[in-house]
């Protein structure tokens, strides 16, 4: 695909996922002549540009689309759920005809898929009924343009501009060739012409941006003569002669002047690949600054000291400058979800309505793709076993319209993500039941209800009696705990029988760069990341004694157990006057770590693991300390796992 | 690569007395030993990390897969950085050799099969032998001879 068509792929799927919500919102707000003008200028933008950039089929089927809104904007039908229903399909028709690509010859194809759709559109026109509507009035443009140099080498296509514009309304159509050269000069490639256009349309002003949405890089100027005194379409024949003329007005008419080529830098769009090699760069960056701090503070050389002093405040200056070009809004995510929920819960006949807050919290891109899913799988899990059926809400005295609100926000360096419904929690019974014939718990352990509900993450749990094509097969929550561990997040449950659930997400803000503690184990650093870690406590010395590999620790009133890294690392324990206890939080739950030195806290780079040591459970990364040495990074949940996994083996 | 090209130039290095050679198109550099940061339940092929010129690299033990006794460094063992292909992925990889030879231009016809018999180590691990003034080089199977898992 040539540059232009690629950015007429990327804006269009910008559009269709705009569609999809202006028409979720027009669902809701069926005669809002706004959103109804909104879908319009939206297909109307893909039809346009569509064939103009040799999506022959696309901009063919979007035709029809558009003359369903056409007859609405006009009064001639009225949004229905159906119309909402079929525009929802076509809408995702739209997509899958993007990721096809262009028609290579040009001509429209035609698949039965696009012809049933098209034939249940017909269908809806002709069965809506017509009511009369106020027809917009007739407002003057005039339209001055000039494509920029490259634009046919592109593969614009002036011609299909003007020819959008004249369907817009009445135009009249002036061509400028002042500018182009004799013919010793002239390069055919370049396009040296430039048009005015006189258009009388009832579209309104947004009609025709939308005509210019992939000419950005045009020179454009629309003027409204006469806008404010609306009387004076008398010269027309006139000035279109007289090139002068609308120059001539451009003063007096400041306000409607359009500023495209000002408002274009506002935002740039970048491949994300590049970002991360940014990061990656900025992480070396970070370690070879790291270096020089050390080797600084050896030689004790003042002019060194603050020279490395002023690198290593504008590296931090550039690290924090990075990061915020890699945060995206959490909306992003969240918006994905109102069709779901939508769909689900039409599929399966609850009415259901999803409230989103904090929508505007910022996260690492990386850790919004990797988000969808999991949240797909919680989301599921809510409207199909936890949400009931209208008529069991309302045996449970609850109305009948149920709620999932999904909330993000920002605590420390993480961030928290819920989903809570209003359904009807979570059979601790049920969930005992099963853990008790799967052999994940014994049948007469004294287990808390939040380390119960946790037994819902692991592989195959379902207690669900009966499948459904949405949820019950027992993966899907097993598949949260494996991203969000992927991420270095961790995933926590509460539920109250009867009234619902709440799971919440625990992400770290960026996957790059960590908080962490550095501790020693044995000659071995290692880096806990800070958001695992509560405390650090000195460890009494009656259990430094001690050889077995785990036992309690009395903190506050509370025992937490409490295991020796050198003991499930397989290392040879190193006699250490400085022990502690680091007492780390994972998914609620409290495990003391002993390490034979606390560093102190430090923040670093994350590296992958190679493949030769990416298996091994329990470590997250690794990277590279000031002093050159290599630190691993440790994964808190999956070490205590992995230690209550070898207890459980002991026992 | 092509066998019989990749053994026209390789580095030829000691271990445990026996010369051993891989194609000289995987050795990035050769440098002095390095600290090993050791990471906890790992293969012992892979006991640890190194950081290479502020690139963290797994840090392999020949020795282990060839079934040879660990050793202590010596005046001259050096660690071979190499760039393999593992599973696809593009990765740098540590070993410590006894010893660094030269780098050698085998014929290709100087390449004999591997005896069946009175080899000391998995001949699946091994491409050929080649003679060199009577002394014998083994000519690694890279692929085989550092993938993470042993085949």
């Amino acid at each position: 695909m040539n540059p232009a068509a690629q950015s007429f792929v990327q804006e269009s799927r910008d559009i269709l996922e705009d569609l999809e919500g202006i028409l979720l919102e027009l669902e809701a707000d069926p005669a809002n002549p706004k959103r109804i003008d909104a879908v319009f200028r939206a297909l109307h933008t893909l039809k346009g540009s569509g064939a103009m950039f040799g999506f022959a089929t696309l901009s063919a089927f979007t035709h029809h689309f558009e003359n369903a809104y056409d007859r609405i904007r006009d009064g001639q039908a009225m949004v229905t759920p159906e119309l909402i229903q079929l525009s929802l399909a076509s809408r995702d028709h739209l997509e899958r005809m993007l990721d096809a690509g262009p028609d290579t010859d040009g001509a429209p194809a035609s698949d039965p898929a696009t012809e049933e759709l098209v034939a249940r559109i017909e269908a809806l026109e002709t069965g809506a009924a017509a009511p009369t509507g106020t027809a917009p009035e007739t407002e003057r443009f005039v339209i001055t343009f000039q494509p920029d140099a490259a634009a046919l080498k592109n593969g614009m296509r002036p011609d299909l501009i003007i020819e959008e514009l004249a369907e817009l309304g009445e135009a009249t159509v002036l061509t400028q060739a002042e500018d182009v050269p004799g013919l010793r000069d002239l390069d055919p490639t370049v396009c040296h012409l430039s048009w005015q256009v006189d258009l009388k349309t009832a579209a309104g002003r947004e009609a025709i941006d939308d005509v210019f949405i992939f000419a950005s890089d045009w020179t454009l100027r629309i003027e409204q003569p006469g806008a404010a005194a609306d009387g004076a379409p008398t010269e027309s024949a006139g000035d279109l002669h007289d090139s002068q003329a609308s120059d001539a007005a451009t003063p007096a008419q400041a306000a409607p002047q359009d500023s495209r080529v000002a408002q274009k830098t506002d935002s740039v769009r970048v491949q994300s690949h590049r970002l991360d090699e940014l990061m990656d760069q900025l992480g070396e960056l970070v370690i070879a600054q790291a270096r020089l701090n050390r080797i600084a503070d050896d030689l004790g050389d003042t002019g060194l000291d603050s020279t490395a002093e002023e690198i290593e405040r504008l590296v931090t200056g550039l690290r924090d400058t990075t990061l915020s070009i890699r945060m995206l809004p959490i909306e992003l995510v969240f918006g994905k979800f109102r069709r779901v929920v939508r769909d689900l819960s039409t599929e399966l006949g609850k009415t259901v309505t999803l409230e989103t807050r904090g929508g505007e919290t910022e996260v690492d891109k990386n850790v919004i793709d990797s988000l969808t899913e999991p949240m797909v799988h919680i989301i599921r899990n809510s409207i199909d076993h936890g949400i009931e059926t209208p008529e069991g809400r309302r045996a449970a005295g609850k109305p009948e319209q149920s709620r999932v609100i999904m909330r993000a926000r920002q605590s420390g360096g993480e961030v928290l993500i819920s989903v809570t419904d209003d359904g009807r929690g979570l059979d601790a019974e049920a969930i005992r039941t099963r853990g008790i014939e799967r052999g994940l718990i014994m049948a007469d352990q004294d287990i808390s209800e939040d380390q119960l509900f946790g037994l819902i993450f692991e592989p195959g749990f379902s207690t669900a009696q009966s499948l459904s094509s949405v949820s019950g097969r027992g993966v899907g929550m097993d598949a949260v705990r494996r991203v969000l561990d992927d991420l270095r997040g961790s995933v926590e449950v509460k539920s109250q029988k009867g009234s619902g659930t709440e799971v919440t997400l625990r992400l770290p803000l960026t996957l790059a760069i960590i908080d962490g503690l550095l501790v020693k184990v044995g000659d071995n650093p290692f880096v806990l990341p800070l958001s695992n870690v509560e405390e650090c406590v000195e460890l009494p010395p009656d259990e430094n004694t001690r050889k077995s590999g785990r036992s309690l620790l009395r903190i506050r009133d509370q025992l937490v157990p409490f295991l020796s890294l050198d003991a499930l690392f397989g290392f040879d324990r190193v006699e250490s006057p400085v022990r502690r206890v680091v007492i780390t939080s994972v998914e609620g739950r409290r495990t003391g770590l002993v390490v034979d030195e606390v560093i102190g806290q430090y923040q670093t780079v994350i590296k992958p693991l190679s493949l030769y040591h990416r298996g091994i459970e329990g470590l997250a990364g690794s990277t590279i300390l000031g002093d050159g040495s290599v630190a691993l990074i440790l994964d808190a949940a999956a070490v205590v796992r992995r230690a209550q996994g070898a207890q459980k083996a002991a026992a | 690569m092509d066998e019989t090209a990749a053994l026209q130039t390789a580095l030829t290095f000691s271990l445990d007395g026996e010369r051993f050679a891989i194609p000289v198109a995987h050795v990035n550099e050769i440098i002095d030993p390095l600290p090993i940061t050791r990471a906890p339940n790992a293969d012992p092929f892979a006991p640890g990390l190194v950081n290479v010129r502020g690139a963290i690299a797994p840090f392999v033990d020949l020795r282990r897969r060839l079934g040879m006794a660990p050793a202590d460094l010596g005046e001259t063992s050096r660690v071979l950085v190499l760039d393999l292909v593992i599973d696809g992925e593009p990765t740098k990889v540590a070993m410590l050799a006894d010893d660094v030879d030269e780098i050698t231009d085998a014929a290709a016809s100087d390449l004999e099969a591997v005896p069946e018999l009175g080899v000391r180590w998995p001949t699946h691990l091994i491409r050929g032998v080649a003679r060199q003034d009577d002394a014998l080089i083994i000519l690694l199977d890279v692929d085989a001879a550092f993938a993470p898992t042993p085949s």
